[in-house]
């Protein structure tokens, strides 16, 4: 990684710990997923900030009872959008830096070093045996094509109809695409703190979509758009390919008619979760809601939304690390979704529907956008 | 052992001792000195505070209560080691609303932002009264330390809001005082009685741990307009600003210096005043109950505006409107509380004020001499002055953004220690005051008043455990 300057200096005399990043700015509802849950101090953005601070002074030496406020929280960047302070934009940068300065003087969790092993033996967080380039012959397709679809661990080893709706939308829409041999992003490595080993997956990465000849990446995983788009440039400075999420590029299928659907009888009353890896950390809300705007359903927007959303809990490490509070932040969720009479709570992110899945205890059901267009291509 | 004893009471997760923990309720964002407790503990409930305050008592544990701790005094930076940090933020009901009466009973947790979206949603004809503080500060926090509102220029101190209170004493018995002690739902005030609110009014967390409190509403009027004040030179703007109270129609009036302003506008720190712009900016705010009362309200300012011109003819009144156009949204963030304008005083991890409650005749005299202190010490002038209740006496500080560094703080100090006293010669009383500044009142105050506060307090708190050495009893 090009040494990059600290955030956690640069920023170090900002917060004054005014609290704004704990609840929605002007709406007065909860927003901190971690702060809401443990409600001490530290476990709110702020008390973060203030930690580093700590570190940073020296007035503060690591030890192992930092470990619980400083990882568990899913680094969902609300604090970033409620703050009114000058640091806003910086603060999941600040937590990031300071889980890496943490697992440098500590080492990584153990559930967090885990990721790395497998990644290290397997090439994914999940350590299930490494099969992506099966996916060619599979489907068919083409050593060379102008756009890589980077399938992401998730979809690939969990959530696999995700993967395969997704092909099934790229095929059925005659797009000049491939899949190459990828190995994990490095987003659990990033998020988690550790940093070291995420240059190699980088490269190897890169190498690859290089050999395949692609101009542009496509994800269905918000995690590997927000990491290949925003962080390859840290460790890549001539980076410059296209990459967009798949929802950004169904509009224009749709409207060129290349992607059609069947009419269904009745209209289910659907809701759209903004994972914060494409909402929060990227600026995508309105495509995948017009997407959802010309199917046969009937959208309904929970209270939290869009830049307001709450999180599933599941990121930054939290699924693996702190399961009791990654599930009941996914609860909350849920509950907001069953209460506005959603039928089907529809993201665009495998890892924010595994976790919705998981802590769904309603009628309910949980699919990603990929999944849901797919069921209804004509 | 004691440890051991809370996590009995409230459950493990909710009694911390992690080093995070310590760190950040040792200090707070003003100049005063860090102290580490040794936990924090986290009650949900009065009978977990009665039973955590048996404890501290029979173990002469040391305990500060603290909810969000933004008062800007060091109020809940512990003055003695080893103490135990009761934060009060997972009591955060609003228990009853009372519309006729008008009158919220809350617990100590609440916050402002949480009171606007109680109201809104389910008594939209009543309103609370606001800070020009973060959102997310305590409601009863600020009453018990007789803060300042969006109607203070009109009804006081916010402590003059409260109607009664339900408190755990440091030896654990539950207490109530106002109305409310003739039962549930009766809430309505503090009179014909012994006005024992007084106990912990003013109290820093000395006297014991408030549990609910009933603060009055107000109805929400339908008709509002704000108006802005440009004035030159400290006496002249008094002089107009206590012309315009006497007449008793303003809800509220902030006069600022006019940096204020220009913060709001965006200018970048360290912001400079000019010479020729206007010294200061009042903000008013006048409401009816139709919109011919609140024109009349107006006019009684625009006519003392043009008598004041008379003198200085750079006086100047400007309305709503024209700086709504001006400023576009964000003129109406500044005026809808809780107000957004609290931003530019969260540019930097350290501020500080002396906040202080001063009698009229000295209000030119205060803005005059303050400014020369502060400008000696090269801060950022950010004067503020608010009539107060009526025009009987007005709230006056200098504020102070600064980045918290070793060299930066110890200049906040001495420029600090410098306006006190010069607030004191004026016979100004300094408001959530952190310990230094009690001593400092204390050596000129009357002494039987002193000796009758240590009286109380030690009849309230034999062990003396309740944040003991605050305002330095
Ligand atoms: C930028 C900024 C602007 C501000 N502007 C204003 C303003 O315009 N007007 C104004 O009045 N204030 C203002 N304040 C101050 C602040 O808003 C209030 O003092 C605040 O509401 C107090 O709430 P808190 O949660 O911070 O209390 P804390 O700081 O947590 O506690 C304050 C004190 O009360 C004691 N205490 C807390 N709870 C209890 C309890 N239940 N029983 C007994 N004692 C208790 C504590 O021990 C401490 O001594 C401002 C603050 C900031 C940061």
């Amino acid at each position: 990684m090009t040494k990059e300057p600290s955030v956690i200096s640069e920023w170090l005399h900002r917060c004054i710990r005014c609290g704004n990043c704990k609840y929605i700015f002007r709406d007065y509802d909860k927003s901190c997923p971690s702060g809401q849950h443990y409600r001490f101090e530290s476990y709110f953005a702020s008390g973060k900030i203030w930690i580093a601070r700590g570190i940073e002074s020296k007035e503060l030496d690591f030890d192992e009872s930092l470990l619980g406020p400083i990882f568990s929280c899913p680094t969902c960047g609300s604090c970033e959008i409620q703050c009114q302070a000058p640091h806003q934009e910086h603060i999941v940068d600040i937590i990031e830096e300071l889980r890496a300065h943490a697992v440098e003087t500590l080492g990584p969790l153990p559930k967090h070093k885990g990721f790395l092993e497998k990644i290290q033996k397997h090439n994914n967080p999940y350590g299930e045996i490494h099969h992506n380039r099966e996916l060619v012959n599979i489907h068919g397709l083409p050593d060379k094509a102008e756009n890589v679809y980077f399938v992401g661990c998730t979809s690939n080893y969990r959530e696999t109809s995700i993967r395969d709706a997704t092909i099934h939308i790229l095929k059925t829409s005659g797009m000049n695409f491939t899949v190459i041999d990828e190995v994990c992003c490095g987003s659990p490595l990033l998020r988690t703190g550790q940093r070291a080993e995420v240059k190699k997956l980088v490269k190897h990465n890169l190498v690859k979509i290089k050999e395949a000849g692609a101009k542009r990446i496509i994800t269905s995983c918000a995690g590997c758009f927000r990491t290949i788009k925003k962080d390859y440039q840290k460790f890549e400075k001539d980076f410059k390919l296209e990459v967009i999420h798949i929802s950004q590029l169904l509009p224009s299928l749709i409207e060129s008619g290349r992607l059609t659907f069947k009419h269904t009888k009745d209209s289910p009353r659907i809701t759209y979760h903004d994972p914060c890896h494409l909402g929060r950390h990227m600026g995508v809300y309105n495509e995948p809601r017009n997407v959802i705007s010309v199917l046969p359903v009937e959208m309904v927007e929970m209270s939290r939304n869009r830049e307001n959303a709450w999180c599933c809990g599941a990121g930054g490490g939290c699924r693996a690390a702190f399961p009791e509070f990654s599930l009941a932040t996914g609860k909350v969720r849920i509950a907001e979704a069953d209460e506005i009479g959603a039928e089907l709570l529809v993201s665009t992110c495998p890892f924010c529907v595994s976790q919705l899945r998981e802590v769904n205890d309603t009628d309910m059901k949980v699919l990603d956008l990929t999944e849901l267009l797919s069921s209804l291509i004509r | 052992m004691i440890i051991k004893k809370l996590c009995k009471v409230v459950g493990d997760q909710y009694v911390s001792e992690s080093t995070g923990e310590r760190y950040i309720y040792s200090q707070d964002m003003t100049e005063n000195e860090p102290c580490q407790p040794i936990a924090i503990v986290m009650p949900e409930s009065v009978e977990e505070i009665q039973a955590i305050l048996k404890i501290a008592n029979e173990t002469k544990t040391r305990i500060v209560p603290f909810i969000t701790g933004q008062n800007v005094g060091g109020l809940t930076i512990p003055q003695v080691e080893e103490s135990i940090i009761i934060d009060l933020k997972r009591m955060d009901k609003i228990l009853q609303v009372d519309e006729e009466a008008m009158y919220a009973l809350v617990e100590p947790g609440v916050t402002f932002g949480h009171m606007r979206r109680y109201l809104d949603a389910h008594h939209p004809e009543l309103r609370y009264t606001y800070p020009l503080a973060p959102p997310y500060t305590s409601v009863v926090a600020n009453a018990l330390l007789q803060g300042l509102c969006d109607l203070s220029t009109r009804h006081g101190a916010m402590a003059d809001f409260v109607n009664g209170l339900e408190a755990v004493l440091p030896t654990g018995e539950l207490v109530r005082v106002g109305s409310g002690i003739l039962g549930e739902d009766n809430w309505f005030g503090r009179y014909p009685l012994p006005d024992l609110v007084g106990l912990f009014s003013g109290w820093q967390g000395m006297s014991g741990i408030v549990t609910k409190m009933a603060l009055q509403l107000f109805p929400k009027p339908p008709h509002i307009e704000h108006a802005a004040l440009f004035t030159f030179g400290e006496e002249p703007t008094t002089e107009i600003l206590k012309r315009i109270a006497r007449k008793q129609i303003l809800d509220d009036a902030d006069c600022m210096s006019l940096s204020l302003v220009k913060m709001l506008l965006g200018v970048d720190y360290p912001v400079e005043a000019l010479d020729g712009e206007p010294d200061y900016a009042t903000l008013i705010a006048v409401s009816g109950n139709t919109e011919r009362e609140v024109l009349e309200k107006l006019s009684v300012v625009e006519d003392e505006m043009e008598r004041a011109k008379s003198k200085e003819p750079r006086q100047l009144l400007v309305t709503w409107d024209a700086i709504s156009k001006l400023m576009g949204e964000q003129a109406r963030s500044w005026i809808d509380f809780p107000s957004d304008a609290f931003k530019i005083l969260t540019e930097f991890d350290g501020l500080t004020w002396v906040g202080t409650y001063i009698h009229p005749k000295a209000w030119g005299k205060a803005l005059a001499g303050g400014r020369k202190i502060v400008e000696r010490y090269e801060f950022e002038l950010m004067a503020f002055l608010k009539p107060m209740n009526g025009m009987h006496f007005a709230e006056f500080k200098f504020i102070i953004r600064f980045p918290k560094d070793i060299e930066n703080i110890e200049r906040v100090k001495r420029c600090n220690s410098e306006l006190l006293d010069f607030a004191l010669d004026n016979g100004a009383i300094p408001y959530k005051t952190p310990v230094w500044a009690a001593k400092k009142l204390q050596e000129r105050i009357d002494p039987q008043f002193i000796a009758l506060l240590r009286r109380i307090k030690r009849s309230l708190d034999p062990n003396n455990i309740m944040n003991p050495g605050r305002w330095n009893l």
